[in-house]
């Protein structure tokens, strides 16, 4: 029963234990290797700190006189007439560069409002006759819940974008029918003495599997 | 296991009678070290912890579900995830709102890039910490320009802004005409009547075309099993939202959908500190979305020359 005639039997039968002997050692020794994991398997990823909480918060930029006393807090600030004395308007004194001269009692003010700083006198919106209310340049008296009226009075479309909310925070929700929304106040977020949005650190950027590729740097002009 | 057993003294001439008991041990030895070594090939399968069980392999396609079979669905995701998490979890299997289609519109001159909406996303919506999926990327940019080309999103200056820059967030534009939906091989991901773009995790296969077919880069892959710390687990859960993920499937922004699509805004919005997010109704005309896009400079659909048409708008003030 030749089935390879060409082939020679007694040679074949030479070669055989050898190869099937050396097949059996490679694979145990591959069979050893994956289960002592000689590779090892993939390394465990390094942990990523989890983000500060302080990133997730919701709270606004500062706290409006309104929230204040929603919240029942200390209204000392705003009690003026515990140091002002009533019907004695108090005196503004300006520095040579008709610069405000900020009293020590008020350090905490300070004063950039407008380009250049020039809405630089206290009574352009507080009333110098009743220190404890608002008073806009049309003559309307506006209470310190409602100052949103008072900035409204000169930042005509800035104060429109706000009233159909484009301008500003809102929260709770879109859908006024299934639930109550809450639209931040100006003072929520700017301060009305210094009105510019304040910086802050940056929450941490996203962390690369490679480290990033150095982009030359491009020099934005400085605005 | 019941081989035949075959006779001990056969019939000399019958096949198979040349084999010898010493070539019965070396072929029994090859084949015992073959099997070995094939076993010890799949042991890496051990550190899948991730097993599918019997029921969501035999889940039906999303479509297709009767409500009482969502129920039982839903009732298997809240086990699952209090067997993982130790928290019970509220999920729900929400369904678009009639009359709505949702409209993000994000304004550039307010945003400062400080990256809060990228955390209060992964904190709504239960991404991996690690490795770090996150559907928001903040793209920072010269002035004068909107090349994508110069933006850079790994910044870290001690303070935002920084002079000289403006910050784009980008995240899933939510098309009218989703590249990543056309190619889904399996009708995994589909866009709903209201605009939002969906993935069922469950039917995932995790072939990643979606991935390569976004222009926004917006989908993201688990290449493996997310780590959700417990403490952090959002419990609030919708069914094609922010429930847990598997490893080897795809996730991208949903618009919030266990918040939007009851009525609240995303999460990304409330926590902006600058209100730079807007988001609502468009077919709703005293919607701030709508108020944006009819008043504002809407400058852009990012690449709206792709004819995505995203519904995701970039605007400035004045």
């Amino acid at each position: 029963m030749d089935i390879h005639p060409s082939a020679d039997p007694q040679k074949t039968h030479r070669w055989t234990p050898l190869i099937l002997r050396s097949l059996v050692v490679l694979f145990c020794g591959l069979a050893g290797a994956f289960l002592l994991n000689l590779w090892g398997r993939t390394a465990p990823l390094k942990l990523i700190p989890l983000v500060d909480r302080s990133f997730l918060d919701t709270a606004t930029v500062r706290r409006s006189y309104a929230d204040l006393v929603a919240a029942k807090d200390d209204l000392s600030d705003f009690d003026c007439y515990a140091c002002h004395e009533r019907k004695k308007p108090p005196v503004l004194r300006y520095d040579a560069n008709h610069k405000l001269i900020v009293p020590q009692e008020h350090s905490d003010i300070v004063m950039g409002h407008g380009e250049q700083g020039r809405n630089n006198n206290c009574f352009n919106c507080h009333d110098e006759t009743n220190l404890e209310q608002l008073l806009a340049r049309d003559g309307r008296v506006v209470k310190f819940q409602d100052s949103p009226q008072l900035c409204g009075s000169c930042h005509g479309p800035t104060f429109e974008d706000w009233e159909a909310g484009a301008h500003g925070r809102i929260s709770g929700y879109w859908d006024r029918k299934l639930g109550a929304f809450k639209r931040q106040a100006c003072v929520n977020c700017h301060n009305p003495h210094s009105p510019k949005f304040p910086s802050r650190k940056p929450a941490p950027g996203p962390h690369l599997l490679r480290p990033p590729i150095a982009v030359p740097t491009e020099t934005a002009d400085a605005n | 296991m019941s081989l035949p057993e075959a006779p001990l003294n056969r019939d000399p001439s019958a096949p198979g009678a040349d084999m010898s008991r010493r070539s019965f041990l070396r072929t029994s030895a090859v084949l015992a070290s073959g099997l070995a070594a094939l076993a010890a090939s799949l042991s890496p399968l051990r550190d899948l912890d991730d097993y599918t069980s019997l029921d969501r392999f035999m889940q039906k396609y999303y479509k297709e579900l009767t409500p009482q079979e969502m129920d039982r669905v839903l009732k298997r995701i809240a086990n699952d995830v209090e067997r993982e998490y130790g928290v019970r979890p509220h999920v729900r299997d929400l369904k678009p709102m009639d009359g709505v289609e949702f409209v993000y519109a994000l304004n550039l001159t307010r945003c400062i890039g400080c990256r809060k909406c990228v955390h209060a996303c992964v904190q709504e919506n239960n991404q991996s910490r690690t490795p770090e999926i996150q559907y928001i990327r903040v793209l920072r940019m010269p002035h004068g320009s909107l090349d994508i080309e110069k933006a850079e999103h790994n910044y870290a200056p001690e303070s935002v802004p920084e002079k000289g820059y403006f910050y784009m967030p980008v995240q899933c534009q939510q098309c009218k005409n989703p590249p990543c939906v056309k190619v889904c091989p399996v009708h995994a991901t589909w866009q709903e009547t209201d605009g939002i773009t969906v993935v069922d995790y469950d039917w995932c296969i995790g072939c990643r075309y979606c991935e390569a077919a976004c222009p926004y880069w917006a989908r993201r892959f688990n290449f493996t099993k997310p780590s959700i710390p417990k403490e952090r687990l959002n419990p609030d859960m919708a069914y094609l939202g922010n429930r847990p993920r598997r490893q080897g499937v795809m996730e991208k922004c949903h618009f919030c959908i266990q918040r939007t699509r009851v009525g609240r805004y995303p999460a990304c919005l409330e926590v902006c500190p600058a209100g730079a997010r807007k988001f609502g109704n468009i077919l709703d005309p005293n919607s701030e979305v709508s108020y944006i896009l009819r008043t504002k400079r809407v400058f852009i659909q990012l690449k709206e020359e792709l004819g995505t048409s995203p519904r995701f708008f970039y605007y400035f003030d004045v």
